[in-house]
């Protein structure tokens, strides 16, 4: 981790005028959202966003005309987006909660489902394709907002339903401990101090 | 030439009861060092450490750890005092840096610039809060540091947390909101220790809260800090765009203290005169100086008298370089210069115009010389005083100050001279005289057409205290019809001074009217003059403003 981020930071330093003009990652293999969730700053980010979410979402491998989007990180809310050249800019936003609403939403849940976690799907529409697909685990709810542009395939959405998956919040919490002998307060993580 | 000027052209020693000059030895200070205060130190430490810190981060990221433990540890110290009752307090604090408080300060700061009309201070103040937003963004992206590890957060947060952007966006706020609206001097003093305090409660409570690391605030807080002072200092200097609230009292350089001290000085060891007293004189007629007047002690040969300077300072040479990159954009090749890149420069060329047209015998006050009060920072142009000479705006004229006026230009158009800003406030009546002052605009070997500008001009200054028929007259006695046809055919619009234009305009007589009726028929000169140089320059300026603007809309979650 410690060495991708070092050429990671010693090239964006170069670039940093021409990374003012355009602050969300493009194109390419390499996004600030890749997996595995212990190599990127990002996932930390997200993880103090929802303490109590036991897993992280990722991106494993982007599809062909599928590009990462940008990231934006608060207290409570975590997300990211993917562009795609079919279904049109922000096609897909990927976020992390503690929890979602899910009165109405149709539960999909299969019996491959790992981890205690549940799927549900809402909001769903054909013309152009839209939906929201929410998977529910303990602490947390990660949230797939499909919004495709007029005439994209509904099919895109298993394209973009394999380049998401999840990580172990407990890595996170183990790798900062190793690394810089400190908690990462929140789910898998030991009470930290200070509390009020 | 009186004993005093002679003296000082001949290099002689001065007569008694002079001051001698002195030359300054190698080793000695000038008169007005240039030196950081105890802030500037301080705060140029500050920043000297965080470019340690961060390229350390980049280039060694083992030091990581270190860095985050120590953090840490410093954080703890101020954790460890978190109560209840504390807590509410810290969180209401905190409320200062919420997105919606700071929107309220920032459109308070427009709003008050937009009534006072102060322009150029509210787009300075504009720019600099879009270069801290995108900045701060940019930056905390790229060091990616995540909020402070093992302690709970205690109130909301945006994306990563070096710089601290809340404390970045408050303290470029209340840095703007000082300089654009708060006067020099005390009040600015009083409102930079208040904004100083602020800041660091907010620090404090931010760090209290577990929201930022302490790094993270100072950081937040002296970028936001570095990028309002510079901005206004850069491009609003208080001594060029003072900050005011009363008609006609703009500041300028401020002559008092260390700076008034040193000017006596100076011009004691420099000239070997004794100067009594320093006043800022004609401020509002003068943008591209301070202008003063220096009561010069008796001797036993003279009264005490006055004389005139012109103080200059860097930020005047980069105001007159704007003001020329504008002009040419606008107009192309309409002045035919090019900027000075040194006060130096700048103050060497008025003194050798001043001395050229005095040569010449045109009546311009007599030079007396040039005096350093900071090395290529500051220096003061000194020469004779008008002393009972009123502006021409304001004085009687007769035949005799127009045939004056018209004879003025006619000599410096046989000399290959322009004087390039004939206007009211550069013409003084003495007891039947006219005199001619600021020939910073002279040059040498002008176009034509400049020359031309200069007779039109002048007709219409000393017309306006007349009449066009009689200025005409008296005109044909120095120039052909034709020559006045072509001065009427290239005084358009920004070729007379903003000043005459203005006196124009309230006179209600159409001046360039009458004197286009009578002068022969002739096709009107274009001022606007094309150049490769004109071309490439509007491009750049263009470019440059698209790319601010795309900037700024590729960021546009710095602003969220």
């Amino acid at each position: 981790m410690r060495c991708q981020r070092s050429i990671g930071r010693v090239g964006a330093v170069a670039l940093v005028l021409s990374a003012l003009a355009s602050c969300s990652a493009r194109a390419g293999d390499a996004t600030e959202a890749n997996c595995p969730i212990e190599e990127g700053e990002l996932f930390v980010l997200m993880a103090q966003s929802v303490p109590s979410a036991t897993l992280i979402p990722c991106i494993e491998a982007l599809p062909a005309g599928w590009t990462y989007g940008g990231s934006d990180v608060s207290n409570a809310l975590a997300r990211f987006w993917l562009d795609s050249d079919r279904g049109g800019l922000h096609a897909v936003e990927v976020s992390l909660t503690a929890s979602c609403r899910i009165t109405g939403a149709v539960d999909i849940t299969n019996s491959t489902s790992e981890g205690g976690v549940r799927v549900y799907l809402d909001e769903f529409d054909l013309h152009p394709f839209s939906a929201n697909k929410y998977f529910v685990f303990p602490g947390g709810c990660v949230t797939y907002r499909y919004r495709f542009g007029a005439g994209a395939e509904a099919t895109l959405a298993l394209e973009a339903d394999e380049a998401v998956t999840f990580g172990l919040r407990t890595v996170l919490v183990r790798q900062v401990r190793d690394e810089l002998g400190l908690t990462l307060c929140g789910a898998g993580a030991p009470p930290c101090l200070n509390g009020d | 030439m009186d004993a005093r000027t002679e003296g000082i052209e001949r290099g002689r020693p001065r007569d008694h009861g002079h001051p001698e000059p002195r030359r300054r030895p190698s080793g000695e200070p000038p008169a007005l060092p240039h030196e950081l205060g105890r802030s500037g130190k301080f705060f140029l430490l500050l920043v000297l450490y965080f470019v340690i810190v961060i390229t350390a981060f980049l280039v060694f990221p083992s030091l990581e750890s270190v860095f985050e433990r120590w953090d840490h540890t410093r954080q703890l110290w101020v954790t460890d005092l978190r109560t209840p009752g504390l807590t509410r307090v810290m969180l209401v604090i905190n409320g200062l840096t919420s997105s919606w408080t700071i929107r309220v300060i920032r459109w308070s700061v427009i709003l008050a610039l937009v009534v006072f009309r102060r322009w150029r201070h509210l787009f300075v103040f504009l720019g600099a809060l879009i270069v801290t937003e995108i900045v701060a963004y940019n930056a905390s992206s790229i060091i990616a540091r995540p909020r402070p590890l093992g302690i709970p957060i205690l109130t909301g947060w945006q994306g990563y947390s070096m710089p601290s952007r809340p404390m970045a966006s408050v303290a470029v706020s209340a840095v703007g909101a000082m300089y654009a609206l708060i006067v020099a001097g005390k009040p600015r003093s009083i409102a930079k220790w208040v904004t100083g305090i602020i800041l660091v409660i907010l620090g404090f409570a931010r760090v209290y809260l577990g929201v930022d690391h302490a790094t993270d605030v100072v950081m937040g807080a002296v970028f936001g800090v570095a990028v309002g002072v510079a901005s206004f200092r850069l491009f609003a200097p208080n001594d060029l765009f003072p900050v005011s609230y009363q008609r006609g009292k703009a500041a300028h350089l401020d002559v008092g203290g260390r700076r008034g001290e040193a000017i006596v000085t100076a011009i004691r060891d420099q000239l070997g005169l004794a100067v009594l007293d320093v006043k800022p004189v004609g401020l509002e007629a003068s943008g591209g100086s301070t202008p003063l007047r220096i009561k010069i002690e008796a001797t036993d040969e003279e009264p005490e008298r006055y004389v005139f300077a012109k103080l200059y300072a860097k930020s005047h040479v980069r105001a007159d370089r704007w003001y020329k990159l504008g002009r040419t954009i606008l107009y192309g090749a309409l002045e035919d210069e090019k900027p000075f890149q040194s006060v130096r420069r700048f103050v060497e060329y008025e003194d050798y115009t001043l001395r050229l047209l005095h040569d010449l015998g045109i009546p311009v006050p007599r030079p007396y010389g040039i005096v350093e009060i900071t090395p290529e920072r500051e220096y003061m142009i000194v020469m004779e005083f008008f002393e009972g000479a009123v502006e021409i705006g304001d004085a009687d004229i007769d035949d005799g100050v127009i045939d004056q006026g018209l004879g003025m230009v006619r000599r410096m158009w046989d000399e290959g001279l322009a004087h390039r800003d004939v206007k009211p406030a550069n013409l003084m009546v003495r007891d039947g005289e006219l005199k001619v002052i600021d020939v910073f605009f002279v040059q040498v070997r002008p176009s034509p057409w400049r020359q031309a500008v200069d007779l039109a001009n002048m007709m219409l200054v000393l017309a306006l205290r007349s009449d066009a028929e009689r200025v005409y007259a008296h005109a044909l006695a120095y120039f052909s019809e034709d020559e006045i046809a072509e001065a009427f055919a290239a005084a358009r619009g920004v070729a007379s001074p903003t000043q005459l234009r203005n006196h124009l305009k309230q006179d209600g007589r159409d001046l360039l009217a009458e004197f286009r009726r009578m002068a022969p028929e002739r096709e009107q000169v274009s001022i606007q003059r094309w150049s490769l140089r004109r071309v490439l320059l509007t491009i750049g300026v263009l470019f440059a403003a698209f790319f601010a603007m795309g900037l700024v809309i590729s960021n546009w979650n710095a602003f969220a």
